[in-house]
C-alpha cells in the first residue's frame, strides 16, 4: 500500500530530477573551479535531457530512464585567447536557479509526504 | 555520491587561488630583489592550472614556473648588485600586473565560496523534506 504511494509518476519524476539538479550543480562547481584553467571545456548535462525527460513522462518509462551523464558542452564557443570557455556570470546565475529548482521539487516532496501524514494521523502536524 | 555536490571541485580550487595568492604574495615581497638563491635578480613565479576529471574532478596547480622575461636595467653605481658599468638588474616584478592578478584570484576564491554557500543551502533543503 504505501509502496504504491512511493513509487507514483510524480514521486519518481521528482526523485529523478533531484538527482540531475545534484548532478547539475556538481557540473557548475566544476566550471567555476575551473575558470581559470587554460583550455577547458564546461560541462553540463545534456542538452537534449529535458526533452527526453518530457517524452519518458509522457510515455511512461521512467522506472527505465537510465541516470545522466555529464558532457563536455562545445556548443559554447570561447572568447577567451586561452581557449576556455567558461563565463563566470552565467555559471553563477544557472547555479541559482539550479538551487532555486532543487528547493521547488524538495518543497513538492515535502508536501506529498505532509498530506500522507495528515491523512494517516488527522492532524496537520 | 557526495554528501554535498560538487564539493571535491569547489575545495580543489578553493586550494589552488589560495596558491595563487601565495605567491602573488611571494612576487610583490620580492619586487625589488636583485640577488635570488641563483644569484641573479628574482624572476617572477607564475602558477599554471591544470582541470582534473573523473570522481574527483576539479582543479590543480600543475607547477609553479618562473616568467623569464627580462626585468628592468636601473642605472645605480651606488648599488652594491651593480656591474661594471653601474647597472642593476632589477627584477621583472610588474605591480599593477601583480595587484590584478590578486583581484581575479580573489575574485575567483568568493565565486567558489559562493558554490559551497549554495551547496549547503541544498543539502540543508534535502534535510527538511517530510518537515
Amino acid at each position: 500500500m504505501i509502496e504504491q504511494l512511493f513509487s507514483s509518476t510524480n514521486y519518481q519524476a521528482t526523485r529523478q530530477l533531484l538527482d540531475a539538479a545534484t548532478l547539475r550543480h556538481e557540473a557548475l562547481a566544476t566550471n567555476i573551479a575551473n575558470l581559470e584553467t587554460p583550455g577547458y571545456k564546461r560541462v553540463d548535462l545534456p542538452k537534449t535531457f529535458a526533452q527526453e525527460f518530457a517524452g519518458r513522462l509522457r510515455a511512461g518509462e521512467l522506472k527505465s530512464a537510465p541516470a545522466p551523464q555529464l558532457v563536455e558542452d562545445a556548443t559554447r564557443s570561447s572568447v577567451r585567447e586561452d581557449g576556455n570557455n567558461v563565463e563566470l556570470d552565467r555559471e553563477l546565475l544557472a547555479l541559482g536557479k539550479n538551487a532555486t529548482e532543487y528547493d521547488t521539487l524538495t518543497e513538492f516532496v515535502s508536501g506529498s509526504i505532509k498530506q500522507l501524514r495528515l491523512a494517516i494521523t488527522g492532524r496537520n502536524t | 555520491m557526495d554528501f554535498l555536490s560538487g564539493i571535491h571541485a569547489t575545495a580543489s580550487a578553493l586550494n589552488a587561488e589560495k596558491i595563487r595568492m601565495d605567491v602573488v604574495a611571494q612576487n610583490i615581497a620580492n619586487a625589488h630583489t636583485t640577488r635570488d638563491t641563483d644569484g641573479k635578480a628574482y624572476q617572477r613565479k607564475v602558477v599554471t592550472f591544470e582541470s582534473l576529471l573523473g570522481p574527483e574532478s576539479g582543479v590543480r596547480v600543475a607547477e609553479i614556473g618562473n616568467d623569464f622575461t627580462a626585468g628592468e636595467l636601473v642605472y645605480n653605481p651606488q648599488h652594491p648588485h651593480a656591474d661594471k658599468d653601474g647597472m642593476v638588474q632589477m627584477p621583472n616584478v610588474r605591480l599593477a600586473m601583480e595587484m590584478v592578478d590578486l583581484l581575479s584570484a580573489s575574485r575567483a576564491y568568493e565565486a567558489n565560496l559562493s558554490v559551497a554557500r549554495n551547496a549547503r543551502q541544498m543539502a540543508a533543503k534535502a534535510l527538511a523534506i517530510g518537515r
